[in-house]
């Protein structure tokens, strides 16, 4: 049996009466690079932290290759780096003594690629960490994970802070050690880092795993829209089959299509189509398609 | 201040937006005014309810005039005490026993409230960004600074209104007796250190880069202070010292009696002075920076930092060094006044009694340090309460993550943290003997090297005690780690205190950790019940070692 990067069975964390994890089944391939995403609240940190064994599960058990994450949390610590996204430092300390301390307490560094990264981010390691800014910091952390060249990198909305440089950069590395065969689990929010990155997407929702797949597999369960302009009259196309959410703007029509498009192009062909425009959903619709329009937390169920 | 602005002020500051829709002028005045009026008006109850339990216990324990005298003839020869909370005068009245008991000891209570009050609602709430938010075009720095010191004022005038409510009411019955304008003043007296180190606080706020540092560098004023006055009260001539501190000036005030109300002048100029600087700095430094400058960079020194126990020593080495000048200085000065200190009082046969039944042998010097090194151990295990809340800020504040995500036990860290304090404990019982000899050997006193330094070693057994218990909270309990170890100090010195004055029942005597400390050098340090100390402090450490490899990591 091959041995899994990640693997959960049931892994649930409870505080309270609330569920902040509940029951997820994970499993990831080395090698793997897996979009993790969710609105606030949803339970990404969480499954990091028991994955980290630095919370323990109410339920369930997880395992970073092969090794127990509760029980055998050092010898996965020697596989894996993590990035949180906030980064929490010794103040007193500059950033050239933060990465030596890390790469120590880690056990290996690949000390030319630490100075490539370093000069990749820009960054001035002579500095205290008192005085970098909350993006500096942020890199500072994330040189040192990915200088260890661990085979799985656990990325906690790392690019927080980040100019569009930096996260261009970001996006390199991350490419970088897929290339080389290591394993990402990104949690994120910036839905075009993920679908830029990440070979299979798993959607979270109030502590459930409500999606998980390759974005073809997401767009395949989502509409496809579409768009057509008639020469003359525009028919009625809210009675067919698989079609929702008909707009109408003059001559042109604009609608969702579920399941397979025969139904609507069956009705096309003899209405007198001008023009025909398709497009995939973006992960940004899959996303909103799941937790609805709202970007303030409050959620519509649209299953 | 009205309580209406009061509710209004917390209404703002509950909806964390900011100052919508009032004057943005007043907010911080407002906001700081809420938080330090309720706790002096707390603590007023406190300091009242102390006042009154004085007052009314000696009335009443103490009815004929001979159990006064026999009292006042006891306590006038106490040296320890007097060196502990100051001279004990006229204590054969309510008016002196009050004043006395009272001033000693609710003086550092209220110190240590206004430099933690101070550096609290200034610095603490700066560190956590709540000022950048209100000061956005608001107002300006200076401004900002001066509303805080107002509303931190305010503070202390609550704790002095509630302090002299009930102090009034209990100069009432009429075997107390004490007039309401003697009584309001009594309470001025409580509340002057209060205020003076809320001005100490503020003006600290202003020189340190954060709370922690701040809180310090106002608890190291506050310890000059003390030992200041322990010095000028010690009987040796040394008493005009008593104009050199704080705490001595609140003293040379003798509420109740003799009452010198010029004493206030410079209590209220240290105040007007150090509030001044205080809002003057803050509007010459930036928002989040320190006064006292601050290198933004430095040649990497990776020496010490290969792995866990080399990062502890690095971050505690600059605590742990303050804390070591000041034991040594503190240990220094009472060994140079020691001998003086025994000479007078070999004169004094009440002393020689009381000495023989403590088992003591030696010169009055080694009885006077016996009880000095009782501060002296309070010092130290507060190092160990110190360090074991900085392991929990390590955890609280995220940076534990760091290295907990890596190849790293939790039980390697923390032990491996917790060498690192035992080391610093030791080596303070060491230095607080050393400094002692090096003080009582420039003046002749006759106290040799190795019986100081047992008596140095004698003060780490409380030390380790404490750490087990902060451990075993840190274990079990995160949160409650610092309230807990700073807890268990504060009562045991309270009781050292009071229960030296009170002839309290050895229940309440025991639960004092410093009472199981055996009056070295006076007497042989007990190794025995040193070494009951430690085993329970290592059970401790070992439970909330265990505990804390099996629970959470848990914020702030």
């Amino acid at each position: 049996m091959a041995t899994f990067a990640i693997r959960t069975e049931g892994l649930s964390k409870r505080y309270g009466s609330m569920d902040a994890l509940a029951g997820l089944d994970l499993e990831v391939q080395p090698g793997e690079v897996v979009g993790y995403l969710g609105p606030n609240g949803a339970g990404k940190t969480t499954t990091i932290r028991l994955l980290l064994g630095l919370i323990r599960p109410s339920a369930g058990r997880g395992e970073i290759f092969g090794l127990d994450c509760q029980h055998q949390a050092v010898q996965a610590h020697r596989r894996l780096s993590y990035v949180a996204g906030e980064a929490n430092l010794w103040p007193s300390l500059t950033g050239a003594e933060t990465l030596h301390l890390l790469g120590r307490i880690q056990g290996r560094v690949d000390e030319a690629y630490r100075d490539e990264l370093t000069e990749r981010f820009d960054l001035d390691a002579a500095k205290k960490v008192r005085a970098y800014s909350k993006g500096n910091r942020q890199k500072l952390i994330l040189i040192g994970a990915l200088m260890c060249r661990p085979d799985l990198l656990m990325l906690d909305e790392p690019t927080s802070g980040l100019d569009p440089l930096m996260e261009q950069a970001f996006r390199h590395s991350v490419q970088e050690a897929k290339d080389r065969g290591q394993t990402v689990f990104l949690s994120s929010h910036i839905l075009s880092e993920v679908e830029a990155l990440c070979d299979r997407v798993g959607i979270l929702r109030s502590g459930r795993l409500v999606e998980m797949g390759t974005m073809a597999q997401l767009r395949h369960l989502s509409a496809l829209t579409v768009e057509a302009t008639f020469e003359t009259t525009v028919p009625d196309l809210s009675k067919v089959e698989g079609v929702t959410a008909v707009q109408v703007d003059g001559r042109v029509v604009r609608c969702q299509v579920h399941g397979t498009v025969e139904p609507l192009l069956k009705v096309l062909a003899g209405s007198g189509v001008q023009g025909l425009l398709s497009r995939e959903p973006s992960l940004e619709e899959l996303f909103l398609a799941h937790y609805g329009s709202s970007t303030d937390g409050v959620l519509t169920d649209v299953h | 201040m009205s309580t209406d602005t009061v509710e209004r002020a917390l209404s703002t500051r509950d909806s964390s937006t900011g100052p919508v829709g009032r004057t943005p002028a007043a907010v911080v005045a407002a906001l700081t005014t809420a938080r330090a009026a309720r706790s002096g008006a707390l603590w007023g109850l406190v300091f009242g309810l102390y006042v009154t339990a004085s007052s009314l216990g000696y009335a009443t324990t103490y009815k004929t005039a001979q159990a006064r005298e026999q009292l006042a003839a006891a306590f006038g020869s106490n040296f320890g005490i007097n060196a502990l909370i100051g001279p004990a005068r006229h204590i054969d009245t309510v008016a002196g026993f009050t004043a006395w008991r009272s001033l000693g000891v609710l003086s550092i209570v209220g110190a240590v409230w206004g430099l933690l009050l101070a550096t609290k609602l200034l610095r603490g709430e700066e560190d956590a960004g709540r000022w950048e938010v209100l000061l956005v075009g608001h107002t300006t720095r200076r401004r900002a600074a001066a509303q805080a010191v107002g509303g931190l004022m305010s503070g202390a005038l609550a704790l002095w209104a509630v302090t002299a409510v009930i102090a009034v009411a209990a100069g009432q019955p009429s075997s107390v007796s004490l007039s309401p304008g003697s009584m309001m003043f009594l309470a001025v007296a409580l509340v002057c250190s209060a205020a003076m180190f809320v001005a100490v606080g503020a003006f600290t706020s202003q020189l340190a880069a954060t709370r922690r540092q701040a809180a310090a560098y106002a608890g190291a004023a506050l310890g000059v202070s003390y030992a200041l006055r322990m010095m000028a009260d010690s009987g040796t001539g040394l008493d005009w010292l008593r104009w050199a501190t704080p705490l001595g000036w609140v003293e040379e005030l003798r509420p109740l009696s003799q009452t010198r109300p010029l004493a206030l002048l410079p209590i209220v100029a240290l105040i007007l002075a150090l509030t001044g600087a205080a809002v003057h700095l803050a509007g010459t430094r930036d928002l989040g920076a320190s006064t006292i400058p601050d290198r933004d960079t430095a040649v990497p020194r990776t020496r010490l930092l290969g792995g866990p126990v080399g990062l502890s020593v690095r971050l505690a080495r600059p605590v742990l060094i303050g804390w070591g000048i000041g034991i040594a200085g503190l240990a220094m000065m009472m060994g140079v006044i020691a001998k003086s200190v025994g000479d007078a009082l070999a004169e004094n046969p009440a002393f020689h009694k009381a000495l023989a039944q403590l088992g003591g042998k030696g010169a009055g010097a080694t009885a006077y340090l016996a009880v000095t090194f009782l501060v002296v151990a309070l010092l130290v295990a507060l190092v160990a309460a110190g360090q074991i809340a900085a392991a929990r800020a390590e955890e609280a504040e995220g940076r534990l993550d760091n290295l907990l995500v890596r190849p790293l036990w939790r039980a390697s860290w923390l032990v491996g943290r917790l060498v690192v304090i035992l080391g610093a404990l030791i080596l303070a019982g060491l230095v607080a003997g050393t400094a002692t000899w090096l003080g009582a050997a420039s003046q002749n006193a006759g106290i040799d090297l190795t019986t100081l330094l047992q008596a140095g070693l004698n003060l780490v057994p409380p030390a380790v005690f404490v750490l087990g218990v902060g451990v075993l909270t840190f274990g079990l309990w995160p949160r409650g780690v610092s309230m807990v170890t700073y807890g268990l100090l504060a009562w045991s010195f309270l009781v050292e205190i009071i229960g030296g004055i009170v002839n309290a029942s050895h229940w309440v005597l025991d639960t004092s950790v410093l009472h199981h400390m055996a009056a070295a050098p006076a007497v042989d340090p007990n190794w025995a019940s040193g070494a009951v100390l430690i085993g329970l402090g290592l059970v401790g450490v070992t439970v909330g070692t265990a505990a804390f490899s099996r629970r959470d990591l848990v914020g702030e």
